[in-house]
């Protein structure tokens, strides 16, 4: 795999604010620019309601911007993904409950009009440590695992950006620091430009090349790099250094 | 699970405890005379069935009106959903049919027959008035289970870049299944009432048709025994219905 992949997000000046009724407006996003690099892992924390869930879904295309502009490699997010170039992961896995999890990570191939590459979707189940449940459907295997099977389907089309909301929020401490660990392995294959919305400040560490600390109502309060090498492993959890970084988010985040 | 299965087993005992009663009090009512002639006892109408000379008559009558039914049930079923799924992709022409199938839906079948049997010919009106009846329970099961996906597994489509009529065809189509279950066990009814409806503007055959002239030949028992045998046809397929109903909500669930 390359070093780098994937394209870089550009967000201008964006602004998002909803007209729930006649009169009422609320604001998701006030102003928000920021610049992810092409094979960048980004985390975004914050309180509830702060906007960053907005503000992936305004990333992914689903929303469309009250103002500023959002580009992924120079193209609107609706583009990249009428051309499925995007992958995303939900809290809820989202998987189609009709459906296997064969059937499931055949699913984006078939969206996007392309023969299922039935190798890649083996590989990739493989890959998330669901091989023997090809055949399961989603009411039959435990959260986490459902979480895996969502991980490995945003995958399934070597999407040019991830976009995650919460993958984890779902799931026990456990589990949770598992897949965070699982996540940092599959992440380190691809090194695709990603997204990652979370609570977890310890998960946003782990994970990330570089946190942003979001404040009420959709506005950047802080950002800091990581500075930890990759391959990360689980004995990071235990450093000083991330402790002390998790110390330091945490305080922006109650401020 | 034991609990289910108890309590479907103790429904069932209701069920035929139910039935038995009824059975019961209609032999009563027979015998006694309370009802008049128009009432025969059970006894009789069991006699009737079981009369050589009448069953395979009853029996090719309730081919035919279930023939009308099941043709009624599929083109009036095809057609509906056919109609919510284009109504689904192109939202604007939406308001002007849904008011044109209330509008069907509100004419009395009584009413529309006679314009059948102009339209189609004496032998296919029963299955036409069956199809209307159907159509408008169909397209509403249909409308509204198209619009049953989750938002959250929207979000993933879109996502994913689906256009309209993928996601329909990989989301919204397998969504709406349960919906066209349901749909489909209040039509299954329906197409039979519309069926033997039918069959009274001059259909060459059929249980309704029997019925219409048992009642004006006052061939009482007759009459008696075709109700039953379009009762017991209609009851059969219904419960039928059911138990797929029960397995495809349960599959599709979201």
């Amino acid at each position: 795999m390359a070093a780098v992949s994937g394209a870089a997000i550009e967000i201008r000046d964006l602004a998002k604010s909803f007209t729930p009724r006649r009169g009422v407006i609320v604001e998701a996003i006030r102003r928000i620019s920021l610049t992810v690099a092409a094979g960048e892992f980004l985390a975004i924390v914050g309180p509830s309601g702060c906007g960053k869930s907005t503000l992936l879904h305004l990333v992914a295309g689903l929303e469309q911007p009250s103002g500023g502009v959002v580009q992924i490699g120079g193209a609107e997010p609706r583009e990249l993904a009428r051309q499925h170039r995007l992958g995303m992961a939900f809290q809820d896995s989202a998987l189609l409950p009709w459906l296997s999890v064969q059937g499931n990570l055949a699913l984006p191939f078939k969206l996007a009009g392309r023969d299922v590459n039935r190798e890649r979707v083996q590989s990739l189940i493989e890959l998330v440590g669901l091989a023997g449940f090809e055949r399961a459907r989603p009411s039959q295997l435990s959260g986490g695992m459902r979480q895996r099977a969502a991980i490995a389907r945003s995958l399934c089309l070597e999407p040019d950006v991830l976009l995650l909301d919460e993958p984890f929020g779902a799931l026990d401490a456990v589990t949770r620091r598992r897949l965070n660990i699982e996540l940092e392995r599959i992440w380190r294959q691809y090194a695709i430009t990603t997204l990652l919305v979370t609570h977890s400040v310890e998960e946003a560490l782990f994970l990330s090349d570089r946190v942003i600390v979001m404040r009420s109502p959709g506005a950047i309060a802080q950002e800091t790099q990581v500075p930890f090498p990759r391959p990360r492993t689980p004995d990071l959890l235990r450093r000083e250094e991330f402790h002390r970084m998790a110390d330091q988010i945490t305080v922006w985040l109650e401020h | 699970m034991e609990r289910t299965q108890n309590n479907t087993a103790e429904n069932l005992g209701y069920a035929a405890l139910g039935l038995a009663i009824f059975l019961a009090l209609w032999q009563l009512a027979g015998k006694t005379g309370v009802a008049g002639s128009a009432l025969p006892p059970l006894t009789d109408v069991v006699n009737t069935l079981r009369d050589p000379e009448i069953l395979p008559l009853l029996v090719t009558s309730a081919e035919y009106t279930l023939a009308s039914a099941a043709k009624g049930l599929f083109f009036g079923g095809a057609l509906a959903v056919l109609f919510a799924a284009v109504m689904h992709l192109l939202p604007p022409l939406r308001p002007g049919l849904d008011r044109l199938a209330v509008l069907v839906n509100a004419t009395p079948p009584i009413a529309i027959g006679p314009i059948l049997i102009v339209l189609f010919s004496r032998s296919q009106t029963p299955a036409a008035l069956a199809g209307i009846q159907v159509f408008f329970i169909f397209y509403v099961a249909a409308s509204s289970g198209l619009a049953a996906a989750s938002p959250v597994l929207r979000r993933v489509m879109a996502g994913f870049g689906a256009s309209d009529w993928k996601q329909m065809m990989y989301l919204e189509a397998p969504a709406s299944l349960p919906h066209l279950a349901s749909g489909l066990k209040a039509a299954v009814s329906a197409s039979f009432l519309g069926a033997i409806l039918g069959e009274w503007f001059g259909a060459p055959q059929g249980l309704g048709l029997m019925i219409l002239n048992a009642m004006q030949n006052f061939q009482i028992r007759l009459m008696w025994a075709a109700v039953v045998v379009a009762a017991a046809m209609s009851l059969t397929v219904f419960l039928a219905v059911a138990a797929l109903e029960k397995f495809v909500s349960r599959r599709f669930s979201q």
